[in-house]
């Protein structure tokens, strides 16, 4: 008797785990602890925040380790070469996207997306920024680094970031200055304002050698109608509009504050923060820090506006993307991780907590828009967020660097422009026959 | 016959495990870069999956801009910084080298600046150096000068991270040249001042031979140490403005970071260990040199007695 009650009783359990099942994708992973790496942004802080949610709706477990972006990328490097990895989901910067996909170490997400028992038909990927997507999450489609026909997703925008003019809106006023919609407008204010407000600079901008001057270059390149390389890989910075987008950030680094020439972004932000510049044109990222007073001394005194437009509307695509290691242990758990945490939901909660939302509708959202008033203008931006702005391949590590060392020695030892781009043309040449891009010409 | 093999092989067992781990920690790493810098490898391969590449390395190495740019960087940085910290820790040491009340405590001051962690000091400097809030910007303005532009021109970066190496270690050499003062014969002092030899005459015959030994080594480790300088100078200016304090210890680790070239990075790598490695082997034979002309010295000046 005894005997039949256990039969009833775990058949009734059986029954109702699998009605469960069936309304519940997260179930079967229900009690799974994924092991997760992403960087220290301010995106990723406010990721942190909302994590438990996931852990309360779903019964996934969530552990995190965090880590400064450029350590974090030397961890995944050697983590992604293990046969079995100690991660399941990566916060990815975007550069590495070459390195992880060229050396298979990536999950191809179409298998996921294809089964139905883990992707969720209210996703709504086309509500995702264009692109984010294609600069962050698509390969092996044009130029290799692109989408296009042959290309196929790798991970999804996650704290990704576009550029945009930070402006002293009582400096403006104060002076009857509009606020600049063109280049040409950009750098006449940038020399104007020492003038106006001496002991101001103009514009904030990064210019220290290597990665820096090189970032401050190629967001000028793109809208001044420039490119690193043509459609056959040949080196084209040295162009026209190469030289165009050096002598622009030779004035705006000349007219900007005292010691401009050294400042990386953390240098030219916090010369913003602090009152010494009255304009700053970088990543969205740094939206966040204006109004806390805290780190700021201009809060409640800063408007926003869009890049400034050269020959063409052409805003920078940077920052990070989320994507499952191909050595990962729990692929599936950490799909559903990864869909939740870019779904309309969690982008909506994690921009409410200052980070940098992946949605066209987060940036709309009226409660969103209520706390950070310029996530609308944000939005707008991100229309013209340009997914080439930089090329993405593998040796672009070392072509940045020549790039970056060279333009510090235009803007601090007065080397002629056209002289540097030529040369930096000329090594780049070289580092791309090196890695065989001219095999088919 | 059994015995005179055993005999004969225990001298070899006792050295075994000695020679074990000479193999293990010296040698098998060695080997590793050495191997390493004949492959095409970046990080997000296993060393088994790098291309050979033979000698492709080295050879663009050699007519790479940037590595003869940051090669002679360091050579003329190694070059200035040690013979400025020789010249001054050896003066310190003399000027230093007496009885003066609370001496032990003004010593472990001296060698202050040698026990902060090398991030620290970069930090401290690149602080001191800044435009606007710097100390040493913001003395100037007070007194009425002209700002100088430390960190932002290449040449007034190459001086400043000179100055702030020579304050670090300065003291290093300080200290081993005081010890070397402390424990010379007091005999010689003595029938150097009976002689009637001079301050400037008994440093310059007397203490400064005697020393020598000591100079040398001392010499010879702030040497190669100098070549090696990294965490001060990436702190500092990062190589910048320019590659104009691009040192080849922060071309090394930006090759293998930056560029992913983990097999340049170990030939860069192999060529700084070649060059300390010459400058080590002339250091010893200049030493023997000198040791034997001594020698052939002395027994000419007893022959002459």
């Amino acid at each position: 008797m005894k005997h039949l009650r256990t039969i009833v009783c775990s058949t009734g359990m059986m029954l109702a785990a699998s009605a469960a099942f069936a309304g519940n994708p997260y179930e079967p992973y229900a009690g799974t602890t994924l092991v997760i790496n992403f960087p220290t942004t301010p995106h990723y802080n406010a990721v942190m925040k909302i994590l438990p949610e996931f852990t309360k709706e779903t019964g996934i477990n969530v552990e995190v380790d965090q880590l400064q972006y450029l350590k974090m990328r030397q961890r995944q490097t050697l983590e992604l070469t293990k046969d079995v990895g100690d991660y399941d989901l990566i916060g990815y910067v975007v550069f590495s996207k070459a390195d992880y996909v060229y050396a298979d170490q990536l999950e191809n997400l179409a298998k996921y997306f294809m089964n139905p028992k883990l992707a969720d038909p209210k996703y709504d990927a086309d509500d995702l920024i264009d692109g984010y997507v294609a600069n962050i999450g698509i390969a092996g489609g044009e130029k290799g680094y692109l989408p296009g026909k042959t290309g196929s997703l790798f991970g999804l925008p996650f704290g990704s970031e576009t550029s945009i003019l930070g402006y002293r809106k009582d400096i403006f006023e104060k002076h009857g200055l509009s606020v600049p919609k063109t280049y040409d407008e950009l750098l006449e204010l940038a020399c104007k304002i020492p003038q106006l407000e001496p002991g101001m600079g103009g514009l904030s901008s990064r210019a220290a050698s290597g990665h820096h001057a090189s970032h401050a270059f190629l967001l000028h390149l793109a809208p001044l109608g420039g490119r690193i390389f043509d459609d056959d890989w040949n080196p084209i910075m040295n162009n026209e509009a190469g030289i165009a987008a050096a002598t622009a950030l030779k004035k705006i680094v000349d007219c900007g504050p005292e010691g401009a020439q050294t400042f990386g972004f953390a240098e030219a932000g916090a010369a913003f923060l602090q009152g010494k510049t009255a304009m700053f044109l970088d990543s969205t990222q740094f939206a966040g820090q204006v109004n806390d007073p805290a780190k700021s001394k201009v809060v409640g005194k800063v408007g926003w506006a869009m890049h400034p437009a050269g020959v063409r509307q052409a805003s920078q695509t940077g920052g990070f993307g989320i994507g499952i290691p191909a050595n990962a242990q729990h692929k599936e758990a950490a799909f559903l991780l990864m869909q939740w945490l870019t779904s309309k939901h969690a982008d909506k909660l994690i921009a409410l907590q200052g980070g940098n939302p992946s949605r066209f509708s987060t940036h709309e959202d009226a409660e969103v828009n209520a706390k950070f008033p310029h996530m609308k203008l944000f939005g707008e931006a991100l229309r013209y967020a340009d997914p080439n702005w930089r090329p993405i391949i593998p040796v672009w590590g070392k072509i940045n660097a020549d790039l970056g060392t060279t333009l510090s020695k235009v803007l601090t030892e007065n080397l002629d422009i056209k002289e540097a781009l030529d040369g930096v043309a000329k090594r780049t040449r070289a580092t791309m026959e090196d890695a065989g891009y001219y095999i088919w010409q | 016959m059994n015995r005179t093999l055993a005999n004969r092989l225990t001298p070899y067992m006792f050295l075994a495990p000695a020679a074990v781990i000479l193999l293990v920690a010296l040698i098998y790493p060695l080997g590793y870069v050495v191997y390493a810098s004949f492959l095409n490898w970046n990080p997000s391969q296993r060393i088994g999956q790098a291309e050979f590449v033979g000698l492709r390395n080295y050879i663009n190495l050699f007519s790479d801009e940037s590595f003869r740019e940051s090669f002679f960087v360091t050579i003329r940085f190694s070059v200035i910084v040690v013979s400025l910290e020789m010249f001054i820790g050896v003066g310190l040491a003399f000027l230093l080298d007496r009885n003066i009340r609370g001496m032990s405590a003004l010593r472990t001051l001296f060698i202050l600046p040698m026990m902060i962690s090398p991030i620290v000091v970069g930090l401290m400097w690149r602080y001191m150096y800044h435009p606007t809030v710097g100390v040493f910007n913001r003395t100037l303005k007070a007194l009425g000068f002209e700002s100088m532009p430390w960190l932002l021109d290449g040449d007034w970066a190459f001086a400043s991270i000179i100055i702030a190496d020579v304050w670090q270690w300065v003291p290093f050499i300080f200290i081993l040249s005081l010890a070397a003062l402390q424990t010379l014969p007091q005999s010689v002092m003595e029938a150097a001042r009976i002689d009637g030899a001079s301050g400037w005459q008994s440093i310059l015959y007397i203490k400064l031979p005697l020393m020598m030994p000591v100079l040398i080594i001392t010499f010879l480790l702030r040497l190669i140490d100098s070549f090696k300088v990294l965490e001060v100078i990436l702190v500092l200016t990062n190589g910048g403005p320019g590659l104009s304090t691009e040192v080849m210890a922060l071309r090394i680790s930006r090759t293998a970071t930056e560029f992913r070239e983990l097999g340049v990075a170990a030939a860069m790598s192999n060529i700084l260990l070649l060059l300390l490695l010459m400058l080590t082997l002339a250091m010893f034979f200049y030493n023997k040199i000198t040791e034997k002309r001594a020698l052939r010295q002395k027994s000419e000046a007893a022959e002459e007695m």
